[in-house]
């Protein structure tokens, strides 16, 4: 059990230093997203909380449960443009059917043009 | 042997499908924000009182990014604690030699951050308690005229 524990360990290590040498090449992995009027702007990190929450003043005349419905509409489309994007950049140095099982699915990442459906 | 691989195996497979359901529910300690939210950090519901809409944009952004951190922070402890309950606290520890440490030993104290980006709601009003005259009577025999 200690030996396969060790082993997946190293396996781990060496997967992280093959990932950030990667990482550091490419700056941090994020996704973005926003409301098609700039009410609501999510930058999310991939299989983690949101990195940053904006919220234009015209929104807050949503109301609390319409912005918080909009909140978290964004907030998904953001953490799957950051999957996808995390998927594009380790593809070449890890499995990408592993990163799919992880729940990084290669999707149409719409970051660069806003908000199209 | 073959036994024991096989009831861990089971173990696992259990543990993965409790682990993809996991998500908490935290409260931002201003009581304005509450979320629910997954180990990953999918926010699974997500509550905004309308006080916190008066505190203007940049606060509700940065109150709802806060609290949903709180709540993935809580829902990964979750994961850790279930992982440690049916895998065995070795196991959890070994998870977290690999992978690192947990929520709860990595934060001295989650709920608390440590600077709070909008103030807190309004107490309620509460009525006084009743002042209580002195009992003490000493006063009175001292002058039992200038009472009454």
């Amino acid at each position: 059990m200690d030996d396969d524990v060790e082993r997946a360990a190293r396996k781990v290590r060496d997967v992280e230093q093959a990932v950030s040498e990667h990482v550091a090449r490419s700056g941090p992995i994020t996704g973005r997203a926003s409301s098609p009027d700039g009410a609501v702007t999510v930058i999310a990190t991939p299989g983690g909380p949101p990195q940053q929450i904006a919220v234009s003043p015209a929104a807050l005349r949503m109301g609390p449960q319409g912005l918080a419905a909009e909140i978290m509409r964004i907030a998904e489309k953001a953490q799957r443009n950051a999957s996808s994007r995390l998927h594009q950049t380790l593809e070449r140095v890890v499995d990408p059917r592993e990163l799919t099982e992880l729940g990084f699915a290669r999707g149409q990442d719409d970051d660069e043009f806003g908000w199209r459906r | 042997m073959a036994a024991v691989n096989e009831e861990r195996l089971q173990a696992t497979e259990q543990l993965q499908h409790d682990l993809a359901r996991t998500a908490e529910t935290v409260e931002h300690p201003n009581g304005l924000c509450m979320v629910t939210a997954s180990a990953k950090g999918e926010i699974k519901a997500l509550h905004l009182h309308p006080a916190l809409l008066q505190q203007g944009a940049q606060a509700v952004g940065e109150v709802v990014t806060e609290t949903v951190r709180l709540a993935t922070n809580a829902a990964v402890q979750t994961s850790f604690n279930k992982m440690a309950l049916a895998l065995g606290d070795g196991m959890a520890i070994d998870v977290e030699s690999i992978a690192g440490d947990s929520p709860f030993r990595s934060t001295w104290n989650p709920v608390v951050p440590p600077k709070s980006a909008a103030d807190e709601a309004v107490q309620e009003r509460r009525p006084r308690s009743p002042i209580v005259e002195d009992p003490d009577e000493d006063a009175f025999f001292e002058n039992p005229f200038g009472r009454r």
